[in-house]
């Protein structure tokens, strides 16, 4: 039984070891040595640029936050309401409206992923971990791509809704002739 | 029985009470300690995971940036209730022209500040 037990502590041991080894190997090759002492001696500023980035991006979120929410809450949910109360179809302005909600729930999710990941390479210390603070780097890079996909996804809904708009006033004047 | 004779007299040693009768205002201050660090634990995981921390400019690297939210960017609402005519929906549309505009007047997150070659091994600032 107890050689059974250390066997197992054995094994165990042995593959965290190598899981270590193989992470580590891999993340080193992310790196030049060039690469490496250009991050270590320029630390300071790219911290300092990565904190303006962080600050300046927390703003934008909380303004554009605001108008992506005001856009759904005050205008397209009372349109809809609107054309129900008068019993007519607002079925594509709803389906328009539950995908923009979904967009900007995106939105937000996405935003909340980038910025632990930002804050995350933050707080990493880039003169002795530049290899870890590179790849964390580069994981926010991603986020933030996502984070621009979901603006340009909120801007070409806005965009539709305005077209079922449209449409509706177009069969509205039809109907009423 | 004597009208005269006094009842028994209940004494209470405080050897005969137990380990927590004894330690009842110590046992009081420790669970309110621990329901106090387990709620402030809740409320610190809630306020960071629901988003509330990423809109919260008044954190300590946020302050350069504090007092620039955009007051102008109200969106003016449509009201939910009242007819629906060509003239109504004319008007929405205009409204909502005005306010897609400014939604769409900025493209935010755009460009690529994080590109390694621009931050990390560029050219720092200062030289």
């Amino acid at each position: 039984m107890r050689r059974i037990f250390f066997v197992a502590i054995f094994s165990l041991l042995s593959i965290g070891l190598l899981v270590s080894l193989g992470g580590s190997s891999a993340r080193a090759e992310d790196l030049t040595p060039d690469q490496t002492a250009q991050v270590k001696a320029n630390c300071v500023s790219i911290k300092n640029s990565l904190s303006q980035l962080h600050a300046s991006d927390a703003l934008l979120r909380v303004n554009r936050g605001q108008v992506y929410e005001a856009m759904a809450s005050k205008l397209m949910d009372n349109f809809n309401s609107r054309l129900a109360l008068n019993s007519l179809d607002n079925k594509a302005m709803t389906t328009v409206t539950s995908s923009y909600r979904n967009a900007l729930n995106n939105f937000r999710v996405n935003y909340i992923a980038y910025e632990q990941k930002v804050s995350a390479a933050i707080r990493i210390d880039c003169s002795s971990q530049p290899n870890s603070f590179h790849n964390t780097v580069q994981e926010a890079r991603k986020l933030r791509a996502t984070v621009h996909s979901d603006v340009l996804k909120l801007h070409r809904i806005i965009d539709d809704y305005r077209s079922s708009v449209g449409d509706f006033l177009l069969n509205y004047e039809r109907l009423s002739e | 029985m004597d009208k005269h004779t006094l009842p028994p007299v209940v004494t209470f040693s405080t050897d005969e009470l137990s380990f927590w009768d004894k330690h009842r205002l110590s046992l009081l201050l420790i669970i309110t300690v621990a329901i106090a660090i387990v709620m402030t634990s809740i409320s610190i995981v809630m306020y960071n995971s629901s988003g509330a921390a990423q809109l919260d400019l008044s954190r300590p690297g946020y302050r350069s940036v504090s007092g620039k939210i955009d007051e102008n960017n109200a969106i003016d609402t449509y009201s939910a209730t009242g007819e629906v005519n060509k003239n109504t929906i004319e008007e929405f549309m205009k409204l909502y022209d005005a306010q897609a505009t400014k939604a769409k007047a900025v493209d935010a997150f755009n460009g690529d500040p994080l590109n390694p070659e621009v931050l990390e091994f560029g050219a720092p600032a200062n030289e």
